[in-house]
């Protein structure tokens, strides 16, 4: 089990479809944004719903600094401010209004251009990328008005292999959202298909949705990855495998993730992985629900 | 020609959302609006660095498309920018609406291009028009070397989408006769 974008889906799995009250982490040695906002989303998900739902954390000392830099996790919530200086390019952040989205995709770049020197044409991509993304969060996580709290969040690293941006919400997912349109669609396959492979967006206005594709095809051209859920539905993009859309367990909401190879930003590979892991003895850490 | 500017930097370097560039397109109309008849807006994208199709759409292809409704007359809109880039993001947003515009490079440039949704032929006729300024049906048909009814159905489209003007220049029964003019 580990909380990359490979590898979270197992770890829903255990939880929403066979109903396991204790996830156990102790093994996870990777992890990586996506997994890490679906795993604070799961936690809370299972709280909503009343859900008990003990985590056993990670052992893995260097992941544990990791996930704690990145802001998850300490009693009593889920989050708690990162710390001004940590190892995490871009810690969870919550996307909550419209009007705030600019400030944070400035932050999220300016993190990023601390850290590197890059190109201008694929960071002012990355920043169109975002700024679609980020809103996606105001403008459809709660398209019906049904889910209490979408809870949008965002964060970004950087790995060997490319910065991972994830984005995150636990809202009505987008075949609730594309029935807004009267066209129902009947699994969260077909609307995922539709939004993402042909450009449909909840509105019928024609210069509304695409967004996704365009993102899809850049992605494409830099060999990166991209993988967008929806409710029991995958879509997952990567150089080697081409996309194609999966069944998976059902979980509310949409999560994307964007893999970026650092050469495409004229990065050089110079950013580690983290160290081997330890085998110490796992503990209790914290609890998404009661104890 | 009376032209105004319309400066997109004045809402930041980098732009933006949908609920910014509704706001700012409640400028840029209210700046349409106050030009005459003739009167053209040009959008500079100068000093951007980022313009996010959402926005672009919101500020650019909503006011286009009320433009070519004919609300606002015979006005114009064309777009500076000193890159084509940065106009990726709203040449996407025009083309899912099927409208296009002119671009002009700036700073000062002469060279144009289309940002948007415009058939290979309805370029070639829009450039010849371009070059020529002002032109007739009869002569542009004898320079493209196509019918006159192709012609026409091509000077129709560009006439509709505000990338030519058309002005009546007086009438050979049963035909009203029109000038074609560029509107750089």
């Amino acid at each position: 089990m580990q909380l990359t974008i490979e590898g979270i889906e197992e770890v829903l799995r255990v939880v929403r479809s066979e109903g396991e009250t204790t996830l156990d982490l102790r093994s996870v040695r990777d992890a990586d944004p996506f997994g890490l906002l679906l795993l604070e989303l799961l936690i809370r998900q299972q709280e909503d719903e009343g859900e008990r739902l003990t985590v056993l954390r990670p052992v893995h000392p260097p992941l544990i600094q990791w996930l704690q830099a990145m802001g998850l996790f300490t009693r009593p919530g889920l989050r708690t401010p990162a710390p001004d200086v940590t190892d995490a390019l871009q810690p969870i952040t919550p996307i909550e209004n419209e009007d705030a989205i600019m400030a944070l995709v400035d932050r999220f770049d300016e993190r990023l251009a601390e850290r590197y020197t890059l190109d201008d044409s694929p960071r002012f991509t990355l920043i169109r990328f975002m700024i679609e993304l980020f809103q996606n969060i105001p403008q459809h996580s709660n398209a019906t008005g049904e889910a209490e709290d979408p809870h949008g969040i965002a964060a970004m690293h950087d790995f060997v292999d490319g910065v991972v941006l994830a984005i995150a919400d636990k809202g009505v997912g987008m075949r609730k959202s594309l029935s807004l349109r009267g066209e129902p669609f009947e699994t969260d396959a077909d609307a995922l298909d539709a939004i993402v492979l042909q450009g449909l967006s909840r509105f019928v206005d024609p210069g509304r949705g695409a967004e996704l594709l365009r993102i899809l095809k850049m992605i494409r051209s830099w060999d990166g990855t991209l993988a967008i859920r929806t409710g029991s539905a995958l879509f997952h993009h990567d150089p080697t495998r081409g996309g194609d859309i999966y069944d998976v367990a059902p979980f509310p909401g949409v999560q994307i993730a964007l893999v970026i190879p650092h050469r495409v930003f004229g990065i050089e590979e110079t950013q580690g992985e983290r160290d081997a892991p330890l085998d110490v003895e796992g503990e209790a850490w914290f609890n998404g629900a009661d104890e | 020609m009376n032209r105004e500017v319309f400066q997109i930097s004045q809402f930041g370097r980098r732009v933006g959302t949908r609920s910014e560039g509704e706001a700012a397109r409640a400028q840029l109309l209210q700046i349409l609006e106050s030009l005459p008849d003739d009167g053209q807006l040009v959008i500079d994208l100068d000093g951007i660095e980022v313009l996010a199709g959402s926005f672009a759409d919101e500020v650019i292809a909503k006011s286009l498309g009320l433009l070519i409704s004919g609300v606002y007359g015979n006005r114009t809109m064309i777009v500076s920018s000193p890159s084509e880039e940065l106009t990726e993001g709203l040449s996407d947003k025009l083309t899912q609406r099927n409208l296009a515009m002119v671009c002009v490079k700036t700073p000062k440039g002469r060279a144009w291009r289309i940002v948007g949704q415009l058939a290979e032929p309805h370029i070639e006729t829009l450039k010849l028009i371009n070059d020529r300024k002002k032109t007739t049906a009869k002569e542009l048909a004898e320079a493209l070397g196509i019918p006159p009814n192709a012609c026409h159905q091509r000077l129709k489209r560009l006439v509709e989408l505000r990338l030519i003007l058309q002005d009546r220049v007086g009438v050979s029964a049963p035909k009203t006769l029109y000038q074609f003019r560029s509107i750089l």
